[in-house]
């Protein structure tokens, strides 16, 4: 079945006359640009300034992410879902990890589920000070992107100690994790935990109450929940317009059942008030991370599972968490192979998209950056 | 009295001052800069760095190859009967890796059965760039073995 | 060598020698020895500081310290290629940085670095002391703003042409409240010249920035946006749409407009020290007698590279201003305090000379 080609901006019936948009500019946002984090083309219809509408076309770094799922048995294909939302691995590897546990009825010890919010957690932590760092360069503040680089850092430092690998961790299997936390790990982390909190308050002592920041984000790209939902929008956008949604509380899954923590909501749904969520769950991350490594127990760290895992037949699961972005699901089909059938992904970024065209109708271009920059969306996400 | 000083804060702005504050705060602050090539940062124990193979420790199971989530690893074996000691044993003719393709993820190393591992990653080498567009991409059996962790870059290497 | 002076001075005598070489030489000095080397070791400076701001070292590879790396810039664009876009116009491609940098660099003919002949040396440490030299100064620095329209115009890019009308919108809605701020220290001190202004701050023992603060303050911002920086450095940002009037240019002609810039930051900063900070003036001169032995040229130096310091602080500070913000802080904001700040002034001036009876 071809799906027929729908021609942008084809429902204006204005027929292509230059003469008869006279005042309208067709301008590609392309694909490389600084701003668009990542290979992201924005087809714009301006006028001078203000856009009038906008296309998204997306597509330039698909590498068939769902397809390679379907070649390897369900255990290898963990290093390509970190690939995926390559800022925020660890969460991309627990949903897979999840959803083939729920798929098998595989149980996973209570020490390996501590280690995965551990991880969960430092990985929220590191995507947002990621977003902040180019969210802050793209409105023109250079100084935080080095300062989160900094404390970044040590968050990959210490990933790297625990599983070999900074960025694409590849950290967790199928019924637990492969790797113990190694001698020494636990003080490394509460050293970063407890040197964490000022940080957060030179970043917000730069830009929270900047009025320069808050004219350039204040009332930019509201998104009334209503659209929110109708969207299925998810993660911070959805908790800055007032929606009290968070799959870590709603659907616990891990060990969040047993630590404390609040969910920061928004009031208006604009720019500057996702940039409070968001500042505020790095706070709350620091305050599960105390919990869990307090709370630490012993134990084994794999589950006990057959040799050669073999799905049901006809089986399918799916299984969303929280993910810095938003919810990230992977829906798993089985067919009596230990090759999974169909793995399919919700990607939050690619949803949050959806709502750009609409957030940023009759705004100016440089509201623009600042609306991409607050969906915070990964490409590699996007695409798969 | 609040809104006189928020009103105060407008006009002396004092945001914008604890701005300017802050920024001069790190000029004094140490620099986390590392500065290469003089300081190499040491990798930590577990990173998955380039591998390395140990041709007698391998007892050829192929699990390496099987685990590979993306096929890159080639071994070609045959049984011969060692007349020294008149049993059979398995030689290794090729073991190639593609390393355009590797993303280091550590399977190969985690699926080997021998104890110490036959083939491992942590050798704590990050710098694969060369000068050569033939040099580091399929690399062999041979190379593989004698792939030492490589010191920080000099000038001979240029060459 | 003094044997060719002696020649020249005897063919034209006297009075003509020294009134027409002293400035040349004087113009070679400042240019070449002064301003030139300031301007490639203040992109120097301000990679320097910025990078110390934001956690990490600048550059420190070329020469100890990195102090050989603005050298090494200008040998890199002087290399480079030299494009020009086949659809340009040609004579106003070439001609548009010549215009930015030209006023910039003029400007510094008028400034006062030192006192007049008699009292630091036997030399005017001025090129030349004009009476209007206020007026002269708000003029040319008017002119520049023909340069980026021209820049961006003759590129035959509308994202240049769109970049290169906003930024001279830009800089023509802060030429006012510039100006109106500038009226400030010409009502206290009673004459344009700027040699005048610091005298008369010597003899009044004020430096206006005390009487003038929200002149002062009007000054600075309108300076900042003046010479397109943070936080009003839109129009040359590189995360926007818009890549700026200077896209198309490469090599030396992109370094003229670079250079421009910095020469219009550095005549701002000495503007400034000159109407406000009482230009080689030392502080204090009564309470402390001692720091008179400083020569003023050095005390102007400190004053300027302070201005100079705030420059590249602000820069590593602020997040960027939207255009129409930009545009709405200028009229609606600078300009009326501007013009309140000129009728306290007069009011004041008037009661204090007893013009109330």
């Amino acid at each position: 079945m071809t799906v027929p080609f729908v021609q942008p901006f084809a429902d204006e019936g204005l027929g292509d006359s230059l003469l008869n948009r006279a005042e309208e500019m067709e301008l590609n946002f392309g694909p490389q640009h600084p701003s668009t984090h990542g290979v992201l083309r924005l087809k714009l219809k301006v006028d001078g300034e203000r856009i009038i509408d906008c296309y998204p076309i997306i597509g330039y770094l698909h590498r068939g992410t769902e397809k390679l799922f379907e070649l390897h048995p369900f255990f290898q294909n963990v290093p390509h879902t970190d690939r995926m939302d390559y800022v925020a691995a660890a969460t991309n590897n627990l949903a897979y990890v999840g959803a083939v546990e729920k798929l098998m009825g595989l149980v996973v010890p209570p020490r390996a589920r501590y280690i995965r919010v551990l991880l969960c957690e430092l990985q929220r932590i590191s995507s947002h000070l990621l977003w902040l760092a180019t969210h802050a360069i793209d409105i023109g503040a250079m100084t935080p992107f080095f300062y989160t680089f900094r404390e970044r850092e040590l968050i990959l430092d210490l990933f790297e100690e625990y599983c070999g690998a900074r960025l694409t961790l590849n950290c967790m299997r199928p019924g637990g994790m492969p790797h113990d936390l190694p001698v020494g790990w636990v003080e490394k982390c509460r050293v970063f935990v407890d040197g964490f909190l000022p940080r957060i308050d030179e970043y917000e002592g730069l830009l929270t109450e900047n009025r320069i920041w808050k004219k350039r984000t204040v009332g930019v790209g509201v998104l009334d929940p209503q659209t929110a939902i109708d969207y299925g929008i998810t993660g911070p956008m959805l908790r800055g317009s007032g929606i009290n949604w968070d799959m870590r509380k709603a659907m616990p899954y891990e060990a969040y059942s047993e630590v404390e923590f609040d969910v920061p909501l928004g009031k208006n749904g604009d720019t500057y008030d996702r940039y409070l969520v968001r500042m505020e769950e790095m706070r709350q991350a620091n305050r599960i991370l105390r919990q869990c490594l307090d709370q630490l127990p012993e134990g084994p760290i794999m589950a006990k599972r057959p040799r050669v895992m073999k799905a049901v037949k006809d089986g399918e699961v799916y299984h969303g968490i929280e993910g810095p972005k938003g919810e990230i699901g992977f829906y798993i089909v089985g067919d009596g192979t230990p090759n999974p059938y169909r793995c399919h992904v919700r990607p939050p970024s690619f949803i949050n998209l959806q709502s750009v065209p609409e957030l940023c109708k009759g705004a100016l271009i440089a509201d623009l950056v600042a609306i991409i920059g607050t969906t915070d969306i990964v490409l590699g996400e996007v695409d798969r | 009295m609040s809104t006189l000083k928020k009103f105060a804060d407008k006009i002396m702005l004092l945001d914008l001052f604890a701005g300017l504050g802050i920024t001069f705060k790190n000029m004094f602050k140490k620099k986390v800069t590392v500065q290469y090539p003089e300081e190499r940062w040491e990798p930590a124990h577990r990173f998955r760095g380039m591998f390395r193979l140990d041709e007698d420790r391998c007892i050829k199971c192929t699990i390496c190859a099987r685990d590979c989530p993306i096929d890159i690893i080639y071994i070609d074996w045959h049984q011969e009967v060692n007349p020294e000691t008149q049993k059979k044993e398995k030689l290794l003719d090729r073991f190639d890796i593609d390393v355009q393709r590797c993303m280091f993820c550590g399977l190969c190393e985690e699926g080997c059965p021998t104890e110490p591992k036959s083939i491992w990653l942590t050798t704590k080498t990050y710098e694969l760039a060369s000068y050569d567009r033939w040099q580091n991409l399929y690399v062999d059996m041979d190379e593989l073995q004698e792939w030492k962790t490589r010191p920080a870059y000099t000038d001979e290497e240029i060459a | 060598m003094t044997g060719l002076l002696e020649s020249v001075r005897h063919a034209l005598g006297d009075t003509l020698f020294y009134w027409a070489f002293s400035p040349v030489i004087k113009i070679v000095l400042l240019l070449f020895v002064g301003i030139l080397p300031l301007i490639s070791y203040l992109t120097f400076a301000e990679r320097k500081v910025l990078g110390y701001m934001q956690a990490r070292l600048g550059p420190n590879r070329v020469g100890p310290w990195g102090l050989l790396q603005p050298i090494a810039d200008v040998m890199k664009l002087l290399v480079k290629e030299d494009t020009l876009p086949t659809q340009a116009v040609k004579w106003a491609f070439i001609l548009a940085p010549c215009l930015v940098v030209g006023p910039a660099l003029i400007i510094f003919s008028v400034i006062p670095i030192g006192p007049r002949e008699g009292q630091l040396g036997h030399v005017n440490w001025f090129i030349t002391d004009v009476n209007t030299g206020l007026l002269f100064i708000v003029a040319l620095a008017t002119v520049g703003v023909y340069g980026l329209i021209i820049g961006g115009w003759a590129s035959n890019n509308k994202f240049s042409l769109m970049g290169g009308l906003r930024s001279a919108a830009q800089m023509i809605s802060y030429e006012v409240p510039q100006g109106l701020a500038l009226v400030g220290p010409l009502m206290l001190a009673g004459t344009l010249s700027l040699v005048g202004i610091v005298e008369a701050q010597r003899d009044q023992k004020i430096w206006y920035i005390i009487p003038q603060i929200v002149g002062f303050f009007i000054y600075l911002v309108a300076g900042v946006a003046e010479s397109n920086r943070n936080p009003f450095d839109l129009p040359e940002a590189e995360s926007e749409l818009v890549a700026g009037f200077h896209t198309e240019y490469s090599g030396m002609r992109f370094a003229l407009f670079f250079l421009g810039e910095y020469a219009n930051m550095i005549v701002i900063s000495a503007v400034a020290t000159t109407l406000f900070l009482g230009g080689w003036l030392p502080p204090f001169p009564h309470l402390l007698p001692s720091l008179s032995v400083i020569p003023g040229p050095i005390w102007f130096a400190l004053k300027a590279f302070m201005f100079l310091f705030a420059y590249i602080w602000f820069r590593g500070t602020f997040p960027r201003y939207r255009f129409d913000q930009l545009m709405d802080l200028g009229w609606k904001w600078m300009i009326p305090l501007a013009l309140l700040n000129i009728f306290v002034t007069g009011l004041i001036k008037l009661w204090v000379s007893g013009g109330f009876h």
